[in-house]
C-alpha cells in the first residue's frame, strides 16, 4: 500500500511539472504583454517597457519558470515583493515560503489570498450538484437498465438524452426566464451575499440545477450500459432462475458489478464540476473559480493560471486515487501488486 | 462678475445676448475662462445641474447596489476603464469635473485663471476641503500628484494628454535593440507645475492648451493622500463623500458615507458596487430579482429585455463615442483620396444605426466632430449613393474593387457588429473587407500600425481633444498615419482661439479637410444607456459612465 501510494505521489509530481511548464509555453505564443494589458492601451511604448522590466517579464521562459518555480517551493524569496521595484508588491505571508504562487498581475494581489476563497465557493457548487447528481444518475441508471428497450427504458433515455444535450448557457437563460422573470421566486444571480434580500440557500438553487441538469443524463447513460451487460450475464440468469426477487437480484448481485465503469465516470465528474464550471459562473455571476480562471487566462496572468493548473491536477490524482481505492472495494479481483 | 475675471468674458456675453453663440458655447467658453460654473450658468439664464441635485428634497439614507465589473484598484493614477476608476471615485477627488453637457466646473478647487496667451494656468484650492484623516488638501498634495502622473516609471495614460505642453519628449541618447534611439518623457521645466502658496498652484506652459481643465478630469487624474504613495484600497486615504470598507476583486466594493464631507454629507447612508461578470444575461437576471438596484451600463439588446420591468427606468444620454473605420493613406489601396470618398459615399449610416445599435446612435460626418461638441460646424450630409462612390472608385484606377485584411475585436461586441455592417455595404462598391477579429489584447498592440482597422474613441468634451491626439502629424495615438499640413496648422490656430463663432469658422476647414482627404469613415455616434430601480433618485446619466454616488438616493419603499 505504501508503494502504491508513493508511485501515486510521484507521478503526480511529475504530472505537475509537466503541465505547468506548458502553461508556461503557452501562454508564452498568447499575444499580449501584461504591461501593456495593464497599463491599457493609452500608455505610450516607454511606459510598458519600463512596467515590463519591472515584472521581469522580459527575461527568457526558462529563467521565468526557473524562478516561479524556486518561488513556489520558497527556496527564493518573490523578486516582484523586492519594495525597489515600486511595484507595491506585499503577501502578508512574507516573501519566501513553501506554496508561494506568487503574484497576479491581473488582481494585484498575491494569488493566495485570492484563489482559495475562489475554489471554496466552487466546492459548495459543485459538492451540492455532486450530491445530486451521483444519487440521481444512479437510480436513472438502473431503472432503464433492467430491461432494455422496454418502456420505463424509453421514457428515462429521452429525458436524460435531452437534458444533456441542452448546453449550460441555454438551460441557464431558460431557467431565469422561468423562475426570476415570469414566476419571480428565485434570485436571477449568485453573488453569495445577502444584501440583495435574498438568501445564499435560495442563490444556489438555479446554478446547482443547470449543473445537474446537464451532467446527471450522461451518467445515467453510462450507468445503464453497464447495468445492461451485467444484466445479461449468466449469474444474474442464474440469480433469476434459483427464485431471487428481482429487488434481491438488483442489489445483491447486479448493482455492485454495474458500479465499476461508472465509478471512474463519476470521478471524474469531480474534476469537471471543479474546473469546468466557467459557463454557469458566467450566467449567474457566481464569484467562483472557473470565472478566476477565465479572467486570468484573457488577461495572461500567469500565476494564477499556473496556480490554477496545479489544483487542478492536484484533485484529478486525487479523485483516481479514490477511484482505485473503491475498484478494490467493488471487485476483490483487483489486488494491489 | 469681479475684477479678476477674463477680459474675454463680457464680450461672451455680448455675443449670448445677440444670438451669436449658443448658451452651451457660453458656459463652456466662460466656464474655461475661469469663470465659476454658478455663476454662468446664471449669466446664460439655465439652472446649473450641479446645484438642481443638491436643491431637491432627496430622501436620507438607505443602501444603494449597482452592478459593475470590479477588478484590481491598486494605484488609482494607473486605472485605464471607467470602471476602476468608479470604484475609486466615490472616495477620492478630481481638480475638476466635466457635466453631462460637456461643461466643465472646478471641483476640489474654487477656480482657475487662464492668461490671455493660454500658457499660465493658475489653480485656486478650495480651502474647506478634509482628507478623511482631518488634514486639509494643500497645494504640495496636488503638486504631488500632478508630478507623480507625469512621470513616465508610475505608467499613468494623463501623460499622453500632458505631453505638448507640459511633459516633452526627449531623447535619452541611448539607442534601442534596432539602433533607433530611446525617448523619453518629462516636464519641460522645473517651472512647469509650481506651488505658489498653500492653496495656490500654477502651471506653467510651453505652448498654449484650451483643454487643461478637462485634462484635470481625465479618469484616472485623482488627488490622492501623498502618504499613500500612489496605492489603494480599503484603507486608503480621500477627500471624497464616502470611505471604502471592504473591496473583493471579481465580487465587489462596499462604502459608508462620510458625515464629515466637506461638500456635505451624501444622501445615502452606505453604497456597493456588484460584481456581475461579463454576461450581460447576469445584469438583466440582477435587475429581475431585484439584486441590484441598477447597472452602470446596458447595451440597446439589454434595454429591449428590462423594458418590460415595471420596477425599472432608462436613463440615456448622448455621448462623443464613437468608432471610426480608419485608412494608412500610405498603403497602395488607400492612397488616393477619392477611395477614401467613395467609402463614405458608401455607408448607410441610418441602416447601421438600427442594425447594430437598435438605433441608440447619431449619424456621424467623417470628421470626428460631434453637434454636441462645442466648436461643431455643421455641414452638408453625404447620404449613401453608391453610383458615385463606383465612380470615384473607378478614376482612382480601382473598378474592379480591391480585397483587404480589416482588423477589429470582438469585444464589446457592437464594434465587431459595426465592422460587418460596414463591411458588407462597402461590398457594393467593390471593396472585399476580410474582417480580422483579434482579442481585445492583441488588438491593442496593433491599433495603430494595421493599415486597415476599426478602433473605438471615447466621450471627450471638446472635438480639438481627439483631434490633436489622433489626427495631427506624427501625434502619440495617430493611428491612421494621417498628416497634413494645412490639417496641423489650423487645427493649433483653433486650439489657440477663444470665440467660439471664430472658432467654429475654423472647424468648419477642419471638417472640410476630414471629408475630403481624411482618413476615415465614421458610422455613428453612439447614445450610452443604462437602467435604474424607479427607486433611485438624483441620478442622471453621465456620457463617460461615470459614477458619482454621492448625488444619488435612494426612496424608501
Amino acid at each position: 500500500m505504501a508503494i502504491f501510494v508513493a508511485k501515486r505521489l510521484a507521478m503526480m509530481l511529475l504530472t505537475m511539472v509537466a503541465a505547468s511548464f506548458l502553461v508556461f509555453a503557452v501562454c508564452e505564443f498568447t499575444p499580449g504583454s501584461v504591461a501593456r494589458k495593464s497599463l491599457g492601451p493609452f500608455a505610450t511604448q516607454e511606459q510598458v517597457d519600463f512596467l515590463t522590466k519591472k515584472l521581469r517579464a522580459d527575461d527568457p521562459l526558462l529563467v521565468r519558470y526557473g524562478r516561479w518555480a524556486g518561488v513556489l517551493l520558497g527556496i527564493i524569496p518573490d523578486p516582484l515583493q523586492d519594495p525597489s521595484t515600486g511595484l507595491n508588491f506585499k503577501d502578508p505571508r512574507g516573501a519566501q515560503y513553501f506554496g508561494n504562487f506568487g503574484y497576479s498581475t491581473l488582481n494585484k494581489l498575491p494569488v493566495n489570498d485570492v484563489i482559495w476563497n475562489r475554489l471554496g465557493n466552487t466546492a459548495i457548487l459543485a459538492g451540492l450538484a455532486f450530491l445530486l447528481i451521483v444519487p440521481l444518475s444512479i437510480v436513472f441508471g438502473i431503472l432503464s437498465g433492467l430491461k432494455e428497450g422496454g418502456v420505463l427504458d424509453r421514457l428515462l433515455s429521452v429525458i436524460c438524452i435531452t437534458f444533456t444535450s441542452i448546453p449550460e448557457f441555454a438551460s441557464g437563460v431558460f431557467l431565469v426566464t422561468l423562475f426570476v422573470i415570469l414566476w419571480p421566486v428565485l434570485p436571477g444571480t449568485s453573488p453569495l451575499d445577502t444584501e440583495g434580500g435574498w438568501s445564499v440557500p435560495s442563490q444556489l438553487v438555479l446554478p446547482v440545477a443547470v449543473l445537474v441538469i446537464y451532467d446527471f443524463g450522461y451518467v445515467a447513460r453510462m450507468i445503464r450500459v453497464s447495468m445492461i451487460g451485467v444484466m445479461e450475464k449468466p449469474f444474474i440468469r442464474t440469480a433469476v432462475l434459483k427464485g431471487m426477487s428481482t429487488r434481491q437480484v438488483v442489489i445483491g448481485h447486479a448493482l455492485r458489478n454495474a458500479m465499476i465503469a461508472p465509478f471512474t465516470v463519476l470521478l471524474l465528474q469531480i474534476n469537471f464540476l471543479i474546473s469546468g464550471v466557467v459557463v454557469t459562473e458566467l450566467v449567474f455571476a457566481y464569484p467562483g473559480f472557473g470565472r478566476l480562471l477565465l479572467d486570468a487566462s484573457l488577461f495572461g496572468d500567469i500565476a494564477t493560471i499556473e496556480a490554477a493548473t496545479l489544483i487542478t491536477v492536484a484533485i484529478a490524482v486525487t479523485t483516481q486515487f479514490v477511484g482505485d481505492l473503491g475498484y478494490m472495494l467493488l471487485d476483490p479481483r483487483i489486488r494491489l501488486r | 462678475m469681479d475684477k479678476t475675471s477674463h477680459p474675454y468674458i463680457p464680450t461672451l456675453l455680448d455675443q449670448l445676448n445677440e444670438g451669436e453663440i449658443s448658451r452651451r458655447d457660453f458656459l463652456r467658453k466662460s466656464t474655461l475662462l475661469g469663470l465659476s460654473a454658478g455663476a454662468a450658468y446664471a449669466m446664460a439664464g439655465i439652472i446649473d445641474p450641479a446645484t438642481q441635485a443638491r436643491a431637491g428634497d432627496l430622501p436620507k439614507g438607505g443602501n444603494l447596489r449597482i452592478g459593475m465589473r470590479c477588478m484590481e484598484i491598486k494605484d488609482p493614477h494607473l486605472a485605464d476603464f471607467a470602471e476602476k476608476s468608479n470604484v475609486i471615485r466615490q472616495v477620492c477627488e478630481y481638480l475638476t469635473f466635466t457635466d453631462r453637457n460637456n461643461i466643465t466646473h472646478p471641483y476640489l478647487l474654487e477656480k482657475w485663471d487662464v492668461s490671455d496667451d493660454l500658457k499660465t494656468w493658475t489653480l485656486h484650492i478650495r480651502k474647506d476641503v478634509k482628507w478623511r484623516d482631518g488634514r486639509a488638501l494643500n497645494a504640495d498634495d496636488v503638486v504631488w500628484n500632478l508630478k507623480r502622473v507625469s512621470d513616465p516609471k508610475v505608467g499613468s495614460s494623463v501623460l499622453g494628454l500632458f505631453t505638448g505642453y507640459l511633459v516633452e519628449e526627449y531623447d535619452t541618447g541611448e539607442k534601442d535593440d534596432k539602433g533607433n534611439p530611446k525617448k523619453s518623457s518629462r516636464l519641460w521645466s522645473d517651472k512647469a507645475i509650481e506651488k505658489v502658496d498653500d492653496s495656490t498652484v500654477r502651471l506653467n506652459l510651453f505652448s498654449p492648451q484650451i483643454a487643461v481643465a478637462e485634462h484635470l478630469f481625465h479618469y484616472p487624474m485623482f488627488i490622492l493622500d501623498p502618504k499613500d504613495n500612489g496605492a489603494f484600497g480599503p484603507s486608503a486615504n480621500g477627500t471624497g463623500p464616502f470611505e471604502m470598507v471592504e473591496y473583493t476583486v471579481g465580487k465587489g466594493a462596499k462604502y459608508k458615507a462620510r458625515a464629515d464631507y466637506w461638500g456635505g454629507a451624501a444622501h445615502l447612508d452606505t453604497f456597493e458596487f456588484v460584481d456581475l461578470g461579463d454576461n450581460p444575461g447576469a445584469g438583466i437576471a440582477a435587475m429581475a430579482s431585484k439584486q441590484v438596484d441598477g447597472l452602470s451600463e446596458a447595451d440597446a439588446v439589454q434595454i429591449n429585455s428590462m423594458k418590460a420591468f415595471p420596477h425599472v427606468s432608462v436613463h440615456k444620454v448622448e455621448t462623443t463615442q464613437t468608432i471610426v473605420m480608419r485608412m494608412h493613406p500610405d498603403v497602395e489601396q488607400f492612397k488616393d483620396k477619392r477611395v477614401r470618398q467613395a467609402m463614405r459615399h458608401a455607408l448607410d449610416r441610418d441602416k447601421i444605426i438600427q442594425t447594430v445599435l437598435l438605433g441608440a446612435g447619431t449619424p456621424a460626418e467623417d470628421h470626428h466632430v460631434a453637434p454636441s461638441h462645442p466648436e461643431y460646424a455643421a455641414l452638408p450630409k453625404w447620404p449613401r449613393d453608391v453610383e458615385k462612390a463606383k465612380k470615384l472608385m473607378a478614376d482612382a484606377g480601382h473598378a474592379d474593387g480591391f480585397e483587404l485584411d480589416l482588423v477589429t475585436r470582438p469585444d464589446p461586441i457592437w464594434e465587431l457588429n459595426t465592422t460587418q455592417a460596414m463591411a458588407e455595404q462597402l461590398k457594393d462598391i467593390g471593396i472585399k473587407a476580410n474582417i480580422k477579429s483579434l482579442p481585445s489584447a492583441q488588438y491593442w498592440e496593433v491599433w495603430t500600425s494595421a493599415p486597415f482597422s476599426l478602433t473605438a474613441w471615447g466621450h471627450r468634451p471638446l472635438a480639438i481633444m481627439t483631434l490633436g491626439l489622433a489626427y495631427r502629424s506624427n501625434a502619440a495615438w495617430n493611428e491612421s498615419h494621417f498628416s497634413n499640413a494645412e490639417f496641423d496648422k489650423l487645427l493649433t490656430q483653433a486650439e489657440g482661439i477663444l470665440d467660439p463663432k471664430e472658432r467654429s469658422k475654423v472647424m468648419e476647414k477642419i471638417e472640410l479637410i476630414m471629408q475630403d482627404e481624411g482618413p476615415i469613415v465614421q458610422p455613428f455616434w453612439r447614445i450610452f444607456s443604462t437602467v435604474m430601480d424607479k427607486k433611485v433618485q438624483g441620478f442622471e446619466l453621465h456620457p463617460s459612465q461615470y459614477i458619482f454616488a454621492k448625488d444619488y438616493a435612494v426612496a424608501s419603499a
